[in-house]
């Protein structure tokens, strides 16, 4: 029986090399011991590992020695019976033994399979010495990425959008596309914050006027009487030329399809929560800041005047005056020599004088009213509840204190003449001359006889009965009186003289309650100034027709525009953008200002401007007895009517 | 621009090779030319972002925003255009030197074009998602831009002359010798000899690889139980422990050097795949604006 050994080497060009040893011996032994038939140079090979033998030259058993078995056909054995004629292959550790038979030999072929260490195997340099081999590749981190972004971001969101496109109002909830909300939405417009469709209802399309005024529906009218009526192409040639960045702006507008002059151009949203901001003077510059050349190179000539800043840039005021005695009321400019008939004769210039006739009667009525050592401003002139405006002057409340219309006193009541009603004075003079006849003198009575010459002019006859005799045209007089220069009437009233089928008339008195119709001017604001800092030309005034309306100049005193610019020197700066006084929307009412700038300026005020305020707290008292509270003066007629 | 690159062919071929001999690298090519330029603009947009008066306020929708957002996007998309010209072989002095040069300053000056875009308004949105993810793969660019600047030294130091192949190839025959040495050595001995010999040099995951550290080394191993042993013939038993020593200090010149390789690769694995992300973003930021416009 013989075993042939086997032996393949390849030489270096590739060519095998087989080499046969005859082993000799029955039983030949394997293992990684030099004393062995085989000797396998393998770790994993015990140094006796097992024995090959034949009984019948064909039949070959292997049979591990040291518990370290082989593998057979994938399975671990200690003993096995291998046909040779089928042949077989083994695994001793790193090595294979394959059994076969030719020409009636059993041939054993020993080859190392495994590398000899792990390190011994071939590797891909670029790959392995860098961390391609530990991370997942940068190329599909990059894909997945993208696709997670792509999903998330945007595949989303438009299926949010599609999915509520024709739906009026979403459900709550999440909503994919409220990842695109670019801030946080003004606090009128909180609720809307998942409902991105309430306003950009259109795909690539701008939001559009029509998304706002679905919801402001009653304030798109009133928005803004001055600018509603404008048409859209004459509000857009207003606007200032553009600069370099506005048109980069124009451009991509134009370019991407964004309409100009949208609501949405001035009420930008997303700028974060909170209140709308203080609208900013250049809101209202834009345009109004040389406008009217442009408006007239557009072909839209305009009356009004360009204003840019308070400080520096403003149209003289516009008041509303009346120019001629009963004349219609016609808007303006402030000028010197301005006159505005009120029907009334009133010269400021007596009343406010610190001697004279009037300062010594208010100073005997001390006690009575409210009076100081002569007259003030607001001793006669009371402001409405809200304290915005001066409430136009009453007679019987404002003048009366002083100009009496009493007539008579009967029985402690006082009797006077009514006031506004020409005819009523008539008629009560000359019923006052004819129910009370001349008191019949001690003389006439009895019967004593009379001496003559009791008749004789001056006597007591003469005198009774001359007085009996013209009665009735002594009313008329009185009446004449009255109605004439020097009687109470004429002293402020203009007087129509009897004319065919009319008695006495007084000239009509109509107090312009608001002279400056687009501006909003805040008495109550004001309350620390004395009223002759802006009414400055009050005290010398020796006409009513003068008017008295403070001009831009008084203004600018403290008034400065919104960034501080002036064209005088101002000691306590107030700065004034537009909406201070104007208000967009133009309903009348007034301008809109966060509270926190309203308190700070009227705080500006009272802390610096002391010399203003004190002129008014020495008639006014100080603390708590402010300027225009309703108990600077007792309101009560009780003494007018009593004949005070 | 365009004026500043061109010069004469011959100019400049004889400026690179002063630039070669001086070991010019990408920071301070042509005299930090792009930093400047970089830093210009960044400079500009400070400056004229304080200066510009935008109503209500400075955000990414006013002309300014628009136009910082342009030239932005703009920047993100040459800035990726790299990873397309750095496997372009060309022959324009427009060297791949001078185009790393601009990206790194000019990736850099995108903190300050992106950051300004936004106005400083930032919010859970896919607009600052995409900010974000700028400022990302710029950090990460720039962390590579350092590694790039200190660890090749380190690198070259570790290496000691020796090539990647030649550092595994005395791995390989260090072990071929333990191989033979560890022949007489007894089964007990043998099995750990051949643990460390069936040890893969490049095994471990990233954390192994970025920190250097392999606690379940099998050489280590190996040299721990051999040392104990007192199985097999002393004077074999020595032999393997000496080879063990020697292939441990093997192991561990190659695990240094493919850890400073790992710290100069890791930040390209952040960076490129957050660079489409970002792409991506930045296409959703856009269309979104669009979208609900």
């Amino acid at each position: 029986m013989s075993f042939i050994l086997r032996r393949i080497s390849t030489t270096k060009t590739g060519k095998q090399i087989i080499r046969d040893a005859a082993l000799p011996g029955d039983m030949i032994t394997l293992g990684r011991d030099a004393g062995n038939t085989i000797h396998v140079a393998d770790l994993a090979v015990n140094p006796h590992h097992a024995t090959i033998s034949s009984a019948d030259g064909r039949t070959v058993r292997v049979a591990a020695q040291e518990g370290l078995g082989f593998d057979l056909n994938g399975r671990t054995e200690t003993v096995a019976n291998i046909d040779s004629g089928a042949g077989g292959e083994l695994r001793f550790g790193g090595h294979r033994l394959t059994i076969a038979r030719e020409d009636e030999k059993i041939i054993l072929l020993v080859e190392r399979i495994d590398e000899l260490s792990q390190s011994s195997k071939d590797v891909d340099e670029a790959k392995a010495f860098s961390l391609q081999g530990v991370m997942l590749g940068k190329r599909m981190g990059a894909w997945v990425f993208g696709v997670l972004m792509l999903l998330a971001f945007l595949i989303g969101p438009i299926w949010a959008w599609y999915s509520y496109k024709n739906v009026n109002e979403r459900p709550d909830g999440y909503h994919a596309d409220s990842a695109w909300l670019s801030g946080p939405l003004s606090s009128a417009h909180a609720s809307l914050k998942n409902d991105c469709q309430s306003c950009h209802v259109e795909p690539f399309v701008a939001v559009t006027d029509k998304a706002c005024v679905n919801c402001h529906t009653g304030e798109h009218k009133a928005m803004s009487m001055a600018h509603a009526n404008a048409p859209t192409a004459m509000l857009l040639a207003a606007r200032h030329p553009p600069g370099a960045g506005e048109r980069i702006l124009k451009g991509f507008a134009d370019t991407f399809n964004k309409p100009q002059g949208r609501c949405v151009d001035c009420h930008t949203e997303h700028e974060g929560a909170g209140p709308m901001p203080a609208t900013p003077q250049k809101f209202c510059a834009d345009c109004h800041d040389g406008m009217s050349a442009r408006l007239k190179t557009a072909g839209h000539p305009t009356a009004l005047a360009d204003a840019a800043d308070f400080g520096t840039s403003h149209p003289e005021f516009r008041p509303l005056v009346r120019p001629g005695p009963g004349g219609k009321l016609v808007r303006t400019t402030l000028a010197k020599g301005i006159v505005d008939y009120n029907g009334l004769k009133f010269p400021h210039d007596v009343h406010l004088q610190a001697t004279g006739g009037v300062a010594r009667m208010a100073a005997s009525f001390r006690g009575r009213y409210d009076f100081g050592k002569k007259l003030e401003c607001e001793n006669c002139h009371r402001v409405e509840a809200d304290g915005v405006r001066v409430k136009p002057v009453e007679m019987e409340r404002d003048c009366a204190m002083c100009h009496s219309l009493a007539f008579e006193t009967v029985g402690g009541v006082t009797r006077t003449l009514r006031h506004g009603e020409p005819d009523q004075v008539v008629a009560d003079l000359t019923a006052y001359y004819r129910s009370a006849p001349p008191a019949r003198p001690l003389q006439l009575g009895g019967m004593q006889r009379r001496r003559p010459g009791a008749y004789a002019e001056g006597q007591v006859y003469n005198i009774y009965f001359n007085e009996v005799a013209v009665r009735p045209s002594r009313a008329q007089d009185a009446v004449r009186a009255v109605f004439s220069k020097g009687g109470a009437c004429y002293d402020c009233h203009t007087i129509f003289a009897p004319q065919a089928g009319n008695g006495w008339r007084v000239a009509a008195v109509d107090q312009t309650p608001r002279y400056l119709q687009k501006g909003w001017f805040d008495h109550d604001a004001h309350k620390e100034t004395a009223c002759a800092d802006c009414h400055t030309a009050a005290p010398a005034s020796k006409a009513s027709t003068d008017l008295l309306v403070p001009g831009l100049r008084q203004c600018r005193d403290c008034h400065v525009g919104e960034g501080g610019a002036r064209v005088v020197k101002v000691e306590t700066a107030t700065e004034s953008p537009c909406a201070m006084c104007h208000e967009y929307h133009s309903d009348g009412g007034k301008p809109w200002m966060p509270p926190r700038q309203r308190k700070k300026n009227t705080v500006a005020i009272t802390n610096k401007r002391l010399d203003a305020s004190q002129g008014v707290s020495m008639i006014t008292g100080t603390g708590g007895r402010g300027l225009y509270e309703v108990t600077w003066r007792t309101p009560s007629l009780h003494a007018a009517r009593q004949g005070g | 621009m365009a004026s500043l690159f061109q010069r004469r062919r011959s100019k400049a071929t004889q400026v690179e090779r002063v630039r070669e001999r001086r070991h010019e690298g990408f920071l301070r090519y042509a005299g930090f030319r792009w930093a400047k330029i970089s830093g210009g603009l960044c400079l500009l947009i400070i400056v004229s972002y304080a200066l510009i008066d935008v109503t209500p306020r400075h955000n990414g929708g006013s002309w300014y925003g628009y136009t910082l957002g342009t030239i932005g996007a703009l920047l993100i998309l040459w800035l990726t255009a790299l990873g397309y010209r750095k496997r372009k072989m060309t022959s324009d002095h427009w060297s791949l030197k001078a185009w790393t040069s601009a990206h790194v300053y000019l990736g850099l000056s995108l903190i300050v074009v992106g950051t300004w875009h936004t106005g400083f308004q930032l919010g859970w949105n896919v607009h600052t998602l995409a900010w974000a993810l700028m400022m990302l793969v710029i950090l990460s660019g720039l962390y590579g831009v350092i590694v790039y600047a200190t660890l090749p030294q380190a690198l070259s130091n570790n290496r000691e002359q020796m090539t990647q192949m030649q550092m595994l190839e005395a791995i390989r025959a260090f072990d071929r010798q333990l191989h033979t040495a560890a022949q007489p050595l007894t089964p007990e001995d043998t099995a750990p000899v051949l643990a460390a010999l069936d040890e893969d040099p490049f095994a471990g995951g990233i954390v192994a690889r970025l920190s250097g550290r392999y606690p379940n080394c099998a050489t280590s191993a190996a040299l721990r139980a051999l040392t104990l042993s007192r199985s097999s013939d002393a004077g074999a038993r020595e032999k393997v422990v000496g080879l063990l020593k020697q292939k441990e200090a093997a192991l561990a010149r190659l695990r240094q050097h493919l850890k400073i390789r790992g710290l100069l690769e890791i930040w390209l694995y952040v960076h490129v795949p957050l660079t489409f992300a970002l792409i991506a973003a930045l296409s959703a930021h856009i269309i979104s604006v669009f979208f609900y416009w």
